[in-house]
């Protein structure tokens, strides 16, 4: 277990900065999300706090040491990767051994330890074979056993289940979980699926363009997000975003009726935001805003209805799994005002958020 | 509707099969005639050579009696000039090929000072024939005094920049960076890694580029010409052209042709024998199932 601590950390390729100031600290046993869409630096900023690439700035701390200038195997970490990048010519036992041999631990407590991980991972059977005549699942489960095996003061995962087929991919989700209650050890997990991030994470951190655009527990962000980048990442489907202003102490949406604006911490409203969950469709001529029904999905669990709106996006609706919406018909939109984001034009939650 | 491309029984494949296949035996033959000539011609005597069509064996069968006189003749220096080509060719072409594996993993795998720079150099150096350089070479190695030594031909072999070449291109292909980053988080060291997990994924591009120098060596003749003087220290090249050259002056020493026909198809199996030894490490999917590409 470990606290690691990042202060001010600065990452640049050449003249482009990809990192930019992360601030961060991650708590004894806490698991931690990084998430954001490609080129957002998510696994730049992993693959710095591992040791695999070296900082242009600030300090890195793991249990109050410095070690922002020490190699990957001195800060005591062990990675898995997206590619599970096992070794090849190995077999698993041979793999799951290789951190501890370099180590220069004894015979007897290296095979008694991988024995046990390999038990732990239901992988005992497997561990003369090679990598190749693995599937998906078990190799990934290799990368992670010879994660465990070294009894890192923390564990670092990049994208582990990019890889995988969607089924596997909950399954995997769901041992990962586990495993994280079982070991309690300090978990830092890079991904860019947000539901990946909404059910594995204590706490999520959300970046985009090398910066940290909020960091809360997956439904702080869910329920306050602190600008429209973090409100339209988080959640799926997306949150609609209409535009709107601010009209005599009420807000109108798109052009229409004011709504009461409830409590804010400014007046520059250029738009608001309203979760799919949060709507409900409504007979033509009432509710607050009005469209056509564009689309119809029906997952069996949910319906979707995408609804045209003149002057702004389709609204993505939430509809129950039994509701006659229909593809053509006109419909009103309604919502209670406090469920509503509203944001500034620079982005930002006008929304006061606990805490902060 | 479904675009179907030429399958194996329509007309227009079994046509343009038919023209590749001639044009491929036309190739074969072109290129398989001088070995042919050589094996015929190795089976005459002497006088067979110039008496009967090239390009077929005679009534009278003189192959052993050829490889007799070629490893008697001159006290059967002949072994000696085979021993050194195979000293030379395999000292170079594991040590080139060792260091064009170095190279090419650190081009491919690292980042330095001055390595786009060097890379072009090797580039560069693909470009120049070894002949040019010979005579260079000659008046280096001979301010240090080792002309007419073994190292003479051996140093100058172990630079291989087409091999390099080939290496960090096999590398950046073969090896996955996350590999040798796993390596570097379970705490292996940099030479560590190179060993015990990069080189046995390059094996493949290893043997290749083993057997090219190594064949680079063996036909080399120009450079050990140059270099060497003594008859000692001559590979088969040198020495099979020095004979050559008595045959044809005349003086006596005409009965030689044929011993050089045998010496020129001795020299060419341990060739042969290597590409098929060396065969069973070009295989694919040494790689496989280590990462997910």
């Amino acid at each position: 277990m470990a606290v690691i601590e990042l202060k001010g950390v600065e990452k640049s390729f050449g003249s482009v900065k990809v990192i930019r100031g992360v601030d961060l600290k991650v708590e004894h046993g806490e698991f931690v999300v990084f998430v954001g869409p490609s080129g957002s630096g998510k696994s730049t900023l992993l693959r710095l706090v591992a040791g695999l690439e070296e900082t242009s700035g600030g300090t890195i701390l793991i249990d109050g040491r410095d070690v922002t200038n020490l190699g990957p195997a001195e800060r005591e970490l062990a990675m898995v990767f997206q590619s599970y990048a096992l070794y090849p010519h190995k077999t698993i036992r041979g793999n799951m051994s290789f951190g501890l041999e370099v180590a220069g631990f004894p015979k007897d407590e290296i095979r008694q330890r991988v024995d046990e991980v390999a038990r732990l991972l239901q992988l005992s059977d497997y561990l003369e074979r090679k990598p190749r005549e693995l599937s998906g699942g078990q190799r990934q489960r290799v990368a992670i056993g010879r994660a465990i095996v070294r009894e890192p003061v923390a564990f670092m995962f990049d994208e582990p289940l990019s890889n995988l087929d969607a089924g596997l991919r909950v399954d995997m989700r769901i041992e990962i979980t586990k495993l994280h209650q079982r070991l309690g050890a300090t978990m830092i997990y890079v991904t860019h699926d947000q539901v990946e991030a909404m059910t594995l994470a204590d706490r999520i951190v959300v970046l985009d363009k090398g910066i940290i655009q909020q960091t809360g527990s997956p439904l702080e962000l869910y329920e306050h997000p602190a600008n429209l980048f973090v409100a339209q990442f988080i959640g799926s489907p997306k949150m609609n975003v209409l535009p709107a202003a601010f009209k005599d102490g009420r807000i109108s949406i798109n052009g229409g009726v004011g709504i009461e604006a409830g409590k804010m911490t400014g007046t520059d409203v250029a738009n608001v935001g309203i979760r799919p969950d949060d709507i409900e469709i409504s007979p033509d001529g009432t509710g607050l805003i009005h469209g056509k029904v564009d689309v119809v999905e029906r997952l069996g669990s949910d319906t979707f209805a995408y609804v045209a709106v003149p002057g702004a996006h389709a609204v993505t609706v939430r509809a129950p799994r039994d509701s006659a919406v229909a593809i053509g018909q006109d419909v009103g939109l309604t919502f209670r005002p406090e469920r509503l984001q509203v944001f500034a034009a620079d982005g930002a939650s006008l929304r006061p958020r606990p805490g902060v | 509707m479904a675009i179907v491309s030429k399958t194996a029984n329509s007309a227009s494949f079994r046509n343009s099969r038919r023209w590749l296949t001639v044009a491929l035996a036309l190739y074969f033959i072109y290129t398989f005639i001088p070995i042919f000539y050589v094996i015929v011609s190795s089976t005459k005597s002497n006088a067979d050579l110039f008496g009967t069509f090239g390009l077929w064996f005679s009534g009278d069968f003189h192959f052993w009696q050829n490889l007799q006189d070629l490893f008697t003749y001159q006290d059967g220096i002949f072994s000696r000039w085979l021993l050194n080509t195979i000293l030379y060719s395999v000292v170079s072409g594991v040590g080139a090929a060792l260091f064009a594996t170095f190279a090419g993993y650190a081009f491919s795998k690292f980042e330095f000072v001055g390595k786009k720079l060097s890379f072009a150099l090797v580039l560069g150096a693909v470009m120049i024939p070894q002949t040019a350089l010979v005579i260079p070479i000659f008046l280096l190695l001979s301010k240090v005094g080792l002309v007419n030594t073994p190292w003479a031909v051996i140093l100058p072999s172990l630079v291989f920049p087409p091999g390099v070449f080939l290496m960090k291109v096999y590398a950046d292909d073969a090896l996955s960076n996350e590999l040798i980053e796993a390596g570097r988080v379970d705490g292996a060291g940099e030479v560590h890694i190179f060993f015990n997990i990069a080189f046995r994924l390059l094996t493949p591009g290893f043997a290749t580029v083993l057997i090219l120098a190594f064949v680079a060596t063996w036909n080399n003749y120009f450079l050990p010409l140059v270099l060497l003087n003594s008859s000692d220290n001559f590979p088969v090249t040198v020495g099979l052209s020095q004979w050559y050259a008595l045959a044809t002056s005349g003086s006596g020493g005409a009965v030689l042709f044929s011993i050089v026909m045998a010496g020129s198809l001795v020299s060419i199996v341990p060739v042969i024998a290597a590409f098929l030894i060396m065969q069973r490490y070009w295989q694919g999917g040494l790689g496989a199932g280590g990462v997910k590409a």
